[in-house]
Formats: structure tokens, C-alpha cells, sequence
């Protein structure tokens, strides 16, 4: 005898998740969950928005999948920074991000939870974030949002990295925006970060993310 | 890769679900997948085959019924599933994505003795 249970899945992820949301709100925290393929920039653009939104206090949950070279250089800047290591595993989960936030014990803050450099699994996966936030990266090619359409219509904000490069490797942003603005109304903000270069860009994102900040109500 | 996780909740669900209905097994399991849950049959089946031995699921049957995302024509209004293109087929117009299609992932039914 066939039985209809119409049951939803990762649904355990899902209640962590939602306790997730509540112990951000309860210390007043914005938690911005940020995507993207591995080498688009998302450290980097992270070390630039924490110097952007001074006197803010930032902190940085980082997935990787081994190593803490990310975390060691964040904090070397002086942002509070865990290390989650997924041994494997492609994204973060809500479990890891708990334990992520109360290494870092920030309040009223924002936390960036750098995710696995990876344009698939992340996608599925709520932290209890407030804001999904997709780097990706010029070279990675104009052609990406028709592509990875769960990932790039689930971003609340995309920001194109490396723009720089664009006529180096013949980006072609018309055809980049056509693929978006199919799946998504997200903003786009495009940056340049090149090292040794005044940051571009990075202004605009850190006034987005300052006013979700100052949204949230207090705790 | 990310299907373990998938798997094992499958399974634990299934596991209650079996106890609920007084199943000693379970033989068949409907899932439905929408094209946009990044969630690939093959994975989820490999998964199972492994992680449901020595539990109800064991021998069960996987079936997937997938859902597709739906696109609508900004020009004509045309809802069409997405295939290959974001073109519509009416009128070659460009569309935008209707908004939690292609998202759904659950268990729909299951059967057992």
C-alpha cells in the first residue's frame, strides 16, 4: 500500500538553521553568507569591506576545505576569525556555523560565513543567514549565470570581482547581466581589487550591507 | 557530493515513517527533484545503495520525478519549462524565471510490507 507523505528534506539543516537566525538576531548580528567559485576574490573582497565598514565590528566564520591560510590572514588584519575545516565535505552546513559563531563571540556586528569555493552544493544550503552574497569572478567568464542558475537566482546580491580583467580575457557584461537578470532582480556591484591598487567599487557594497545592518532590529 | 547528507535524511525519515505504518520494509520511495535543487539521481542512488544497508530502506526501489524550472516570456507572456534556452518558443522573446519553480525536493510516497 502506497503512502503519500509529501515530506521535505534536509529539513533537520532547516531547524538548525532557523536557531542559527536566532542566536544571530539575539546578539544583534548581520550574517551575510558569502558564495562563490574557489579564486573569485571572496577573502580578499571580505578584507576590504571590513576596512569599508569601520567602526562596524566584522568577524568571519571561514569554510574551507582544508587549511586556515584564509582565517590566519583575516585575523592578521585584525578581524575576528574561526576556521571551519569540511574535510571534504563541498559547503557548509548550519551545524558547523553555530560552532563558527562562538569561537569569534562577537555582538552587534557583521559576520561574513565565507563558504566552500564551490558554484553547486553551497546553493542548497541555509545558514541562517540574513544576506546571500555571490562573488564571482570576471575570468570565471560572462556566461556563468545560465550556468549555475540555482546559485545565481538564490543570491540577494552579486558582486563581479576582478573587473579589471575584462577586457583582458574579452568579459562580455551585457551578455553576463542578459543571464542574471533572466533568474534574478538582484543588484549587481562590480569591484577591482587588484593588489597594490586603490580598492574600486568596494564602497557601494559596504553601503548595502551597513544598511541591512542598520535594518536589523536591536536586540 | 553534497547528496550524503540528502541520503542519510532520506533514510532516517524513512526509518520513522517504516515504525509509524508498522513497515517491517520498505520497497519503493518517490522522490521529487526540481531542476534547480542541484540534487543529481545518480548520486543520490549510489548514496543509497551504501548508507541504507541494515536498515527498512535495504532493498527499496528509487524512483525520481523531476519537476522542471518554468520560464515566462517577457514579451508575450509565454510560461514554458526551461529546457536548453532562456528564448521563448512562441516568440524568441528573452524570459525571467518563475520565481520557487524548478526548487521542490521531497519525499512524495513511499510503499513497504
Amino acid at each position: 500500500m502506497e503512502v503519500i507523505i509529501m515530506k521535505e528534506l534536509l529539513e533537520a539543516n532547516e531547524k538548525l538553521a532557523e536557531e542559527n537566525r536566532a542566536y544571530f538576531s539575539g546578539r544583534h548580528i548581520l550574517a551575510v553568507n558569502l558564495m562563490g567559485s574557489p579564486g573569485s576574490g571572496k577573502t580578499t573582497l571580505i578584507s576590504a569591506l571590513a576596512k569599508e565598514l569601520a567602526p562596524i565590528s566584522v568577524g568571519v566564520i571561514e569554510g574551507d576545505i582544508a587549511s586556515s591560510i584564509d582565517a590566519e590572514n583575516l585575523e592578521k588584519q585584525g578581524i575576528r576569525s574561526s576556521q571551519i575545516n569540511t574535510c571534504g565535505e563541498c559547503h557548509l552546513d548550519s551545524r558547523v556555523i553555530r560552532d563558527g559563531a562562538e569561537k569569534i563571540d562577537l555582538r552587534d556586528a557583521i559576520v561574513f560565513i565565507e563558504n566552500v569555493g564551490n558554484l553547486i552544493c553551497p546553493a542548497e544550503f541555509d545558514l541562517g543567514e540574513n544576506v546571500r552574497l555571490l562573488a564571482a569572478s570576471v575570468p570565471e567568464g560572462d556566461d556563468k549565470p545560465f550556468k549555475y542558475v540555482p546559485m545565481f537566482s538564490y543570491a540577494d546580491a552579486v558582486v563581479l570581482t576582478k573587473c579589471d580583467l575584462k577586457e583582458a580575457v574579452g568579459f562580455d557584461t551585457e551578455n553576463f547581466n542578459k543571464g542574471l537578470r533572466a533568474i534574478s532582480q538582484a543588484p549587481v556591484f562590480e569591484v577591482s581589487l587588484k593588489k597594490g591598487q586603490t580598492p574600486a567599487g568596494v564602497k557601494e557594497i559596504a553601503d548595502y550591507l551597513r544598511a541591512k545592518y542598520e535594518a536589523l532590529p536591536k536586540a | 557530493m553534497h547528496e550524503l547528507p540528502i541520503v542519510l535524511d532520506i533514510i532516517r525519515v524513512m526509518k520513522d515513517e517504516a515504525k509509524k505504518h508498522g513497515f517491517h520494509e520498505i520497497t519503493k520511495i518517490t522522490l521529487v527533484i526540481g531542476e534547480l535543487s542541484s540534487v543529481v539521481d545518480e548520486s543520490v542512488q549510489m548514496y543509497f545503495e551504501v548508507a541504507a544497508k541494515d536498515t527498512p530502506c535495504a532493498n527499496a526501489k528509487l524512483v525520481f520525478e523531476h519537476r522542471p524550472a518554468m520560464l515566462k516570456c517577457t514579451v508575450c507572456g509565454t510560461e514554458f519549462p526551461h529546457e536548453k534556452s532562456f528564448d521563448c518558443p512562441a516568440c524568441g522573446g528573452s524570459s525571467v524565471l518563475i520565481k520557487g519553480t524548478g526548487t521542490e525536493f521531497y519525499i512524495k510516497s513511499f510503499d513497504g510490507n
